[in-house]
């Protein structure tokens, strides 16, 4: 599944506990309906956890993503390449495709 | 298949165990193309998780109305029955569209921020209508994962693997995709005529003849979150844009920069506000 989701640039996924597995970080602390909360930031996921979570009724979390640590910029530049490999050449592709990159560049010059 | 078959096999899909019982509620209220507001709005108050969902999503970046929306009837004026109608569906179906496709949500909900600024930008007057159409363009996904889980599991795998698109791998195997199973279901279930448009057109905007400007919209919303790589929506490719759509919604070079950038802020917001249970 790993490379399945690897194109979610956000470092934070959620995900259901059906799906969560020992090794995991929570990225955010896990809140009852009370507001109480039940796990802190940081916590790693243990088979333990995870029944527990579960008796409790808690649906999902949310964990460190595996984008995380982040890419390098040329990395994701390489990532875009191959993304607009099939229709770059389309009208208004390599238009888009700059200004995405330049998108990017913005956002690791922040 | 036999794509008849097919279609009948979708539009019975209410019957599956593993549908929502959420969903199986509104299709109920839904069924009647005359529900008023009010009936609308006792459905959602009937029931504490429809209430807070509703609330939680419009009250997040999806939407931006400003200041806090406390009530669900407040929820209602300001969205109108059509768009509440989508927002329902959406909100009943988010848990079986994080099973189909991790990352399909992200995806949607990133179409659903960048359709409403591309309509504000281009004064277009519904622009919660069109978001709510961007949020669901996609549901055929997972309709279909529902219907046919391992198979549709298998195509995600294929298309990876042959580098496809998504909907390739989906006419392989059924000789439709999503856009058609969208279509089917929605039509079925008597959601507004718009949305139905909207989503069975999404890669062929140019033949919506009632919603062509939505349908422009949505489908230039797609292209941009799959270009920015925000979610995973099937496959790893940016499709091709169709030139009337281009045409139609006509941004500049400076547009599409601000879109991306004021889309950008909102998409963590929204994924804050919307998450959390």
């Amino acid at each position: 599944m790993n490379n399945i989701i690897k194109e979610i640039s956000l470092p934070k996924i959620l995900v259901d506990i059906d799906s969560l597995s020992p090794g995991m970080k929570l990225v955010k602390p896990v809140v009852n309906k009370a507001g109480m909360i039940l796990l802190g930031e940081g916590t790693l996921i243990t088979g333990v956890i995870i029944e527990r979570l579960n008796s409790m009724g808690v649906n999902n979390v949310y964990i460190e993503g595996p984008s995380k640590p982040q890419k390098t910029i040329e990395e994701v530049m390489l990532e875009i390449d191959e993304r607009f490999r099939k229709t770059e050449n389309e009208p208004y592709m390599y238009l888009l495709k700059r200004l995405i990159k330049k998108h990017i560049e913005g956002l690791y010059n922040k | 298949m036999d794509i008849q078959r097919l279609r009948e096999q979708i539009e019975r899909i209410d019957t599956l165990p593993t549908v929502p019982v959420i969903l199986k509620k509104l299709l109920g209220v839904i069924e009647n193309p005359k529900v008023s507001l009010n009936e609308i709005s006792n459905f959602i108050s009937s029931d504490q998780v429809l209430t807070t969902r509703i609330l939680k999503m419009v009250n997040s970046s999806i939407y931006g109305f400003p200041g806090r929306i406390y009530s669900v009837n407040q929820a209602l004026i300001l969205l109108g029955l059509n768009a509440v109608k989508g927002m329902l569906l959406s909100v009943s179906i988010f848990d079986a569209m994080k099973k189909t496709m991790m990352g399909l949500w992200e995806h949607s909900v990133g179409c659903a921020i960048t359709a409403r600024k591309i309509a504000q930008r281009k004064g277009f007057k519904e622009p919660e209508e069109v978001s709510i159409a961007a949020l669901l363009h996609d549901i055929g996904k997972v309709i279909l994962g529902l219907k046919f889980p391992e198979e549709y599991k298998n195509l995600i795998i294929d298309a990876e693997a042959q580098k496809i698109f998504i909907f390739e791998a989906e006419k392989n195997h059924f000789s439709v995709e999503h856009a058609d199973a969208g279509e089917w279901i929605t039509h079925k279930w008597n959601f507004p005529k718009n949305l139905v448009e909207v989503i069975k057109y999404h890669h062929k905007p140019d033949l919506s003849k009632n919603v062509p400007v939505q349908t422009a919209i949505v489908h230039i919303a797609d292209i941009l979150v799959r270009a920015r790589g925000f979610g995973f929506a099937g496959d790893n490719f940016v499709p091709a844009i169709n030139n009337s759509a281009w045409q139609t919604i006509d941004l500049s070079e400076t547009d599409i920069k601000e879109i991306l950038e004021e889309t950008e802020e909102l998409l963590e917001q929204a994924e804050d506000a919307l998450l959390s249970e």
